[in-house]
């Protein structure tokens, strides 16, 4: 070749210029790459921020001083029924609402019982179920707030119901309290006395039943398709539905158990049963995909040495290859049931959508689970319920990302490099 | 007295435990006494024994619960009492659930005057077929006990029918996979087939006017286009608009520039947006996001902005998206060998050009299977098209208008109240075929193009 190009100037201006170019790119690039990460983190906190700065109110309800007079409005109650199990019947229908009502209309001017819990009477009854002497005197009750005035308590409110709560609050009648109710109750109209005790409790016996079906079938699963399977027609359909199963969208497990559990089978509809039978089947595929990979990392060696000295292949698997794979399949399983603590869909469409005023008692009885409460929830109109939705949601968050802080900790603790 | 199955189990499972301490204990008194040597250790002849006396019993004790409460109801319907009965439809059940209620203890009192006097007739029957079961239970529980405690001999190859047993257990075990999938698409053809007898599948998947309304069909009104398209619009559209960049540049990010230090940290910080309830999430959307974009579309001049929006739904889809894609993004640009990398570095070029020209190209089909993925996850979510995107079937590609999905429109046909036969509940079960298919199609579509493009490199 004649026409030799001349060698390239580095230092003349084009160049740097050319160069400093390609360096702004980079760095901008680099730039763009942090602002993605930081987009994705300040979303995340401020979906956090925004929950708990909503509900942290959720779990303290403002109560009012109302001193209750007894000698001027007797209970008219046989003191020696109050230990009874009719007890409540006989103090609701000696008119104790009423009593209350007057005294608070009395200590908090016209209109006064509107700003009591319409439940609040309810508290003076258990306080006279522990000490039946409160009727012989007069005493101050602490006793809940109307959801309005909670409200305006807050957050401040304007007219004439923030007036009288500023008078109040001016007076040191207003305290505010942990609200035990919401962690003792289950759901109600009233904001002042529902809670998600229920919730949690049919949350509790839904997972456990899911893990009851899905971890023992899972880790079976597992083992068999890793350690036994031949590889043939049969074991790849199985492969390839557990897989599939594991990305079906979770309302189609809903359409699956109302076809077939409840019209079909018919066991009981909207219970913690027919809720941990559908999550069941929606953790299991991810049980056994997960417990799949912690098999898989066992090394060979040890099934041969087993082997070797004599042990059965089924001895081989459960006395060697089970146990040295567990910790990685609690990790998997705890994840899974993580998620499927959190999942709404497919349980709105097996019924659990019902208003539940009871805890529930057993499997077969209606129960609703957290994340259905704040589903519920959400949909109610009574401003009261905004800060309930956020604490329900805050103690949901709690649950799961301790659930999933257990399973990296098991993880990192139990993890072997072979 | 009712027919208790956690209860019953429980009692198999004691009498199983005393069997296998006789199995045990009588293979051990053999060996003794004999002098001769066990084929098996003893605690495999215990096995057996209990496996005998436990299996039999238990599989007895499924069908016998699933199927005795029809042969209750049976029973009740040929009384006397259910003579004065309606013939079909939701009252007929309303009244015998609630007579069953009653009977079983677990409501106090009847609801509806009419079935209070079927409450007697439900018991005594519940009664009869309980005891009938639980004889029938114990029966087949010792009579397999005893054939296997008779098997019981020095020689006797314990271990290798328990074996053979367990063996057994794990297929049947990995079956219930199968048998799930079989379940799901039985179910929904079943109930679909049914639909489609009412309203033509073209009219499904072509029509264009979405407005079921209860009771008799009403022709043309179950296009479901305007569905496919909200689902699109949210799913497929607004959603993957916020989840590839942020996804795709977060692990460009995490994998190319940030310290391993902080790589540790962050990854898991973003995990946590995938782990978020979607409830809370739909919660989030509709409360804070959907009047937030609101306001923004009433000051840029949009007329008709509604507070359920698209876009609030897409974007926050997005977010809870967010993880899933650049985790595939991070798999499949860690799979790409390094000397490429360092090929390009050391003819010069920066690293961003390296990532864009080299990395990225070559991690193309992996980060493409992972948004099929991403969308085929998109388009089947639930809860935050339910809470924040309306029920409104519109057909228009203004975000800021509210539109509806099919799987908000599965939610909303199967909760109101009414019986199942209606060509609207039917439907809802259409729409999951539907559902169930394309994302069927996606997966399979997605998981081929990463499993093919990694086998180009290892």
């Amino acid at each position: 070749m004649s026409d030799r190009t001349s060698p390239t100037d580095w230092k003349g201006g084009a160049m740097q210029g050319r160069i400093a170019r390609r360096y702004a790119a980079e760095r901008r690039f680099r730039l763009l790459g942090l602002g993605a990460v930081l987009l994705s983190g300040l979303f995340l906190a401020f979906l956090l921020f925004t929950m708990v700065g909503n509900g942290l109110r959720g779990f303290t309800y403002t109560n009012v001083e109302v001193p209750v007079d007894f000698k001027a409005m007797p209970l008219t109650v046989d003191a020696s029924r109050l230990g009874d199990a009719d007890a409540d019947q006989v103090i609701a229908g000696a008119g104790l609402a009423d009593i209350v009502a007057f005294a608070a209309d009395e200590a908090l001017g016209d209109g006064g019982s509107a700003m009591i819990s319409e439940n609040a009477w309810k508290e003076v009854r258990t306080a006279i179920k522990a000490d039946p002497d409160l009727l012989k005197g007069a005493t101050v009750f602490h006793l809940p707030t109307s959801s309005t005035v909670d409200i305006a308590a807050k957050e401040g409110a304007k007219g004439e119901l923030g007036a009288k709560v500023d008078a109040l609050e001016r007076d040191g009648k207003l305290s505010t309290g942990i609200h035990w109710p919401f962690f003792k109750n289950a759901d109600a109209t009233d904001p002042a006395v529902a809670g998600i005790w229920g919730a949690l409790k049919g949350s509790v016996l839904t997972i456990l039943i899911a893990f009851l079906i899905a971890f023992p079938t899972g880790v079976l699963a597992a083992l068999y398709l890793e350690e036994y399977a031949p590889k043939n027609r049969w074991t790849d359909l199985i492969e390839v539905s557990i897989n599939n199963l594991a990305a079906v969208p979770s309302i189609i497990f809903g359409l699956l158990a109302l076809a077939v559990f409840i019209n079909w089978f018919g066991i009981c509809q909207a219970s913690a049963l027919v809720g941990g039978l559908t999550l069941a089947l929606m953790t299991m595929p991810v049980i056994v995909i997960a417990s799949r990979n912690a098999i898989k990392s066992v090394p060979p060696s040890i099934r041969d040495a087993a082997l070797g000295v004599g042990a059965s292949p089924v001895q081989v698997v459960f006395h060697h290859v089970l146990p040295l794979a567990l910790p990685g399949i609690l990790t998997g399983t705890i994840i899974g049931m993580a998620r499927a603590l959190g999942e709404t869909a497919p349980l709105l469409l097996i019924g659990m959508r019902a208003f539940i005023g009871d805890v529930p008692s057993g499997v077969c009885s209606p129960a609703t689970v957290l994340p259905m409460q704040i589903f519920l929830w959400s949909d109610e109109v009574d401003r009261g319920f905004v800060e309930k939705t956020s604490a329900a949601i805050i103690v949901l968050l709690i649950v799961l990302l301790s659930m999933n802080a257990l399973a990296i900790y098991l993880r990192n603790k139990f993890e072997k490099r072979w | 007295m009712t027919f208790n199955a956690a209860a019953l189990l429980l009692l198999i499972a004691g009498l199983a435990l005393i069997g296998w301490l006789a199995g045990r204990a009588r293979s051990s008194m053999l060996a003794g006494r004999a002098g001769a040597k066990l084929h098996s250790r003893p605690q495999y002849h215990g096995w057996y024994v209990a496996l005998w006396l436990f299996a039999p019993a238990a599989l007895f004790l499924a069908v016998w619960s699933a199927v005795s409460p029809g042969l209750v109801t049976n029973t009740v319907l040929a009384s006397e009492a259910a003579k004065e009965l309606p013939a079909f439809g939701f009252e007929r059940g309303a009244i015998l659930s609630d007579a069953r209620n009653v009977a079983t203890g677990r409501q106090a009192a009847v609801r509806i005057p009419a079935a209070a006097p079927l409450v007697k007739p439900y018991a005594d029957a519940s009664h009869t077929y309980a005891w009938v079961g639980i004889a029938a239970m114990l029966a087949l529980a010792l009579a397999g006990g005893l054939y296997a405690f008779t098997r019981i001999k020095p020689d006797f190859r314990a271990r290798t029918r328990v074996e053979k047993i367990v063996m057994l257990l794990l297929l049947v075990a990995s079956l219930v996979a199968i048998l799930t999938t079989f379940g799901i698409v039985l179910s929904l053809l079943f109930e679909s087939i049914r639909f489609f007898r009412l309203v033509s599948p073209a009219e499904l998947l072509f029509g264009t006017n979405w407005a079921p309304t209860s009771g008799a069909p009403v022709k043309d009104t179950f296009g479901g286009i305007p569905l496919f398209w909200g689902t699109v619009l949210i799913g497929a559209i607004i959603a993957m608009i916020v989840a590839i960049p942020i996804g795709m540049m977060s692990a460009v990010y995490l994998t190319q520039y940030a310290n391993p230090r902080v790589r540790r940290w962050v990854k898991p910080c973003l995990e946590i947006l995938a782990g978020v309830p979607t409830v809370v999430y739909g919660y989030f959307a509709a409360l804070t996001v959907a009047p937030a974009l609101r306001e923004f579309a009433v000051m840029i001049g949009i007329p008709n902005a509604s507070t359920e929006s698209a876009l609030a739904a897409g974007i926050v889809m997005g977010v809870m998206i967010i993880p899933f894609v650049s985790s595939m993004a991070d798999d499949s640009i860690n799979a790409v060998p390094q000397a490429m990398r360092d090929g390009s570095l050391a003819l010069g070029a920066t690293p961003n050009e390296t990532i864009r020209q080299v990395l990225i190209p070559a991690a193309l089909p992996g980060v493409m299977g992972g948004i099929l993925l991403a969308v085929s996850r998109a388009i089947g979510e639930t809860m935050i098209v339910v809470m924040a995107a309306g029920l409104s079937a519109n057909m228009t590609a203004n975000p800021f208008a509210s539109v509806t999905t099919v799987t908000a429109q599965i939610v909303k046909l199967l909760t109101g109240d009414q019986e199942f036969d209606s060509a609207k509940t039917l439907a809802a079960f259409a729409l999951g075929l539907v559902l169930f298919v394309v994302t069927l199609l996606l997966n399979i579509v997605a998981l081929r193009i990463v499993k093919k493009y990694r086998e180009a490199y290892e």
